[in-house]
């Protein structure tokens, strides 16, 4: 193997333990509609989720910081990231969450991971 | 077994829409879910029917998501009461009661609240969480039904559908958490659409606005339920040595286990 | 614990990160030790920048991965015999995982290439199994699972022995447990029985793990900096910045939002460079440590000839409802049962390894 450099020098063993460091919490989640109806756009998608938490939380809850990472129009799916100490405010909200534009929907929230790395299919 | 459970799907909707809401449930991860059948005696008179058969109302069960189970069905009455008189069915030896598998009640008034947590024989005793509290919850009789295994049952339904019931749904859960201290608590759907049915892990979360800790808002629609069944299952049984003939495995079952029975209905 | 009620809609579930930094020819270096420790891997993603054509070598190493099995209903005292213990546990490194089960509700079981099985029980199957456990770290104050730990290859485990009379008994006639499997041995040396002809009266399958391979194109990456695990500003990102980033290049997450935009606001870390192509592979299925080590040897030897790349990473994901993450640590499933890892292997050979794991866990070693 190449050793061009004297291993010591190049790597001091070091360590380090992050408890719940994470700053953000991810979320695969989708969006069960009755067959037929109006699908979202990725726009109005994000609005749906503002607009959950503002009606569970009020005004604090809408100005949580969500980030819809990717939507896909065809499946409903997407996957959200929330700051951490906003993770259990965004997913009551989505769990509470009964319509959209006055049709039965219901959020289905697949995965909730502390980092996107974890998020994925298995 | 201390998989998810939900123990509300009301039973009135016809066989098509149960179809789909077991679909849904099992989908959802649920591996057991109770029928229930509901009897307000406000309503004229009201007999007591015996409950359906489960396996012959659905012949093959769906699979439980992510195993290669199927979706465990039980059945559950419950008794909307409003009057003290409407508790002597409960204390009559009438024989289609025994034959569900859990038994709730819904008191609509502090002393009913207080009878059926002290001195009823039931499973599980209904929170309001339509409107306002009708009563204060007292601790005394919470106390009493906590150490005799009762748990009470909040609903999540009603939280999907209005705004106004959510706001009762949270604070009437958390006037009853202030009380009971996050102990014996059952969260179910009680929904008639698939679309109002919400996974495990969700309502486990939603467990957290109603003051439960992490632990508790799992037990909730896990441990809390297994527990709810086999308190069912020992009530049944108890006055159910009649029956010997007609359950034989469960006598079996019990015998097997006498020392650990208590221990378990507890845990 | 008891934090009151509003406090606790703050609080997300816990999770701990293990950031370790060393040199992967160091004599002491325990890179290879913590891949070996993490039995049960149901995913492999390997990403090089700087890279449209894998090559040879790499490429058969995948091709080697190995086939793995799945055996259905099969009753756990067959692992216990020694017909199995001798052809396999004790030739080798022989892996078992139930499959389907949820570690948080039903009874699970493995099989550590140690010789170690586990069974995670609920609190009735313990009381009726009647073999000595310990309470799961992760029940509560009311215990509802057990955790029951046999070693199938120690001394007093013969086949006459009281032990394993008593074993025998319990999960064949007291409370016979039975699973769908997934195996994998992993043996040197001369060639034995196989696993498909020791259960062909049970039914087993034979899997191939999936591959996927794809190269994207004009890719942001962050600049790391092998000596600053926590990065410099200006100069270098950090490891859990490049952790986010390596989330968002697997699920295909646009990287350059403006922090104006309306619906997403992430961006790839700062400082960075547009790589023309990357590469990246993905294998799913039930991957033994063993093969791992290989692949992570022969992407070492990656950097053996001139590279543009400066660094590539591999991210191994556990089974969420495995009953153990690394070594014999209890595993459980809170919200999420992440148990993983991802390596970064800098041109010079250093690298960055990470480990993390969720809610019901011990700290990774």
């Amino acid at each position: 193997m190449a050793l061009s450099e004297p291993a010591a020098a190049a790597a001091t063993f070091e360590r380090r333990v992050l408890r719940s460091a994470g700053e953000h919490h991810y979320l695969r989640v989708w969006l069960e509609l009755p067959d037929g109806g109006a699908r979202p756009s990725a726009a109005q998608f994000k609005q749906l989720v503002v607009s959950a938490l503002r009606e569970l939380h009020g005004e604090v809850g809408a100005a949580l910081p969500v980030d819809v990472l990717t939507y896909e129009e065809k499946t409903l799916s997407a996957i959200l990231r929330v700051v951490s100490s906003g993770l259990v405010k965004l997913w009551s909200a989505l769990t509470l969450l009964g319509f959209y534009q006055n049709r039965r929907c219901a959020f289905r929230v697949l995965q909730v991971k502390p980092c996107g790395d974890w998020i994925g299919q298995q | 077994m201390a998989g998810f459970a939900d123990l509300n799907l009301p039973q009135g909707s016809d066989k098509k829409s149960l179809q789909a809401l077991l679909e849904t449930a099992a989908h959802l991860g649920y591996s057991a879910v109770a029928l229930n059948h509901v009897i307000d005696f406000k309503e004229k008179k009201q007999e007591i029917v015996k409950p359906v058969s489960p396996s012959e109302l659905f012949p093959s069960l769906p699979v439980v998501q992510g195993t290669s189970k199927r979706i465990k069905v039980l059945t559950r009455l419950t008794l909307v009461i409003s009057d003290p008189s409407h508790c002597n069915l409960l204390r009559s030896t009438s024989p289609n009661i025994r034959l569900y598998d859990i038994i709730a009640v819904f008191p609509k008034t502090e002393k009913l609240f207080h009878i059926a947590c002290t001195t009823l024989d039931v499973d599980l005793v209904c929170i309001n969480v339509t409107e306002k509290l009708p009563f204060y919850f007292r601790r005394p009789p919470v106390n009493m039904a906590i150490d005799r295994g009762i748990y009470f049952e909040l609903l999540y339904t009603p939280a999907i559908k209005d705004s106004t019931m959510r706001r009762y749904t949270i604070s009437n859960a958390i006037s009853l958490m202030q009380i009971c201290k996050g102990k014996n608590i059952v969260i179910s759907s009680a929904a008639e659409r698939p679309l109002e049915l919400r996974g495990p892990y969700d309502v486990a979360n939603l467990g957290l606005l109603f003051g439960l800790s992490e632990g508790e808002a799992k037990a909730a629609v896990s441990t809390n339920c297994r527990a709810t069944m086999l308190h069912g299952e020992t009530r049944k049984s108890a006055c159910g040595i009649v029956y010997t003939v007609k359950k034989p495995r469960k006598v079996e079952e019990e015998e097997t286990l006498p020392a650990c029975k208590k221990a378990k209905t507890q845990a | 614990m008891s934090l009151p009620p509003l406090q606790r809609l703050r609080q997300a579930p816990r999770h701990l990160l293990v950031c370790e930094k060393g040199h992967a020819r160091h004599a002491r270096s325990r890179h290879a030790a913590h891949v070996r420790d993490h039995a049960y891997n149901c995913r492999v993603s390997f990403l090089i920048p700087e890279c449209g054509l894998l090559p040879e070598v790499l490429k058969s190493t995948i091709a080697d991965v190995g086939e793995y099995y799945l055996v259905r209903n099969l009753p756990v005292h067959e692992l216990v015999a020694h017909d199995f213990i001798d052809a396999f546990v004790k030739k080798g490194s022989c892996y078992a995982l139930t499959y389907k089960t949820k570690i948080d509700q039903d009874n699970t079981a493995a099989l550590l290439p140690n010789g170690n099985l586990i069974l995670s029980v609920d609190k009735d199957t313990y009381e009726e199994l009647g073999l000595q456990g310990r309470p799961s770290k992760y029940s509560g104050k009311k215990v509802m699972r057990y955790i029951i730990t046999i070693d199938l290859t120690d001394s007093g485990f013969h086949p006459d022995s009281k032990k394993h009379n008593r074993v025998l008994w319990a999960l064949k006639e007291n409370k016979p447990l039975e699973f769908d499997f997934l195996l994998a041995w992993y043996h040197t040396g001369a060639e034995g029985s196989t696993l498909v002809s020791y259960f062909s009266k049970n039914q087993i399958e034979t899997l191939k793990p999936k591959i996927t391979f794809s190269t994207l194109r004009d890719l942001q990456c962050p600049l790391l900096e092998s000596n600053e695990l926590y990065g410099k500003p200006e100069e270098s990102c950090s490891t859990e910045e490049l952790f986010e980033w390596l989330g968002a290049v697997l699920n295909q997450v646009s990287l350059d939002n403006k922090s104006s935009s309306f619906l997403s606001t992430y961006c790839c870390p700062q400082p960075n460079t547009i790589v023309e192509k990357a590469f990246l592979c993905t294998i799913t299925g039930f991957i033994i440590p063993e093969k791992i080590i290989q692949l992570l040897e022969q992407l070492c030897c990656y950097f053996g000839e001139p590279k543009l790349a400066c660094w590539l990473t591999l991210t191994v994901h556990g089974f969420a409802d495995s009953p153990v993450s690394w070594r014999e640590n209890e595993h459980g499933f809170h919200k999420g049962g992440e148990n993983l890892y991802n390596f970064v292997i800098f041109r010079n050979l250093d690298y960055w390894l990470q480990m993390a794991v969720g809610t019901n866990d011990d700290c990774p070693p």
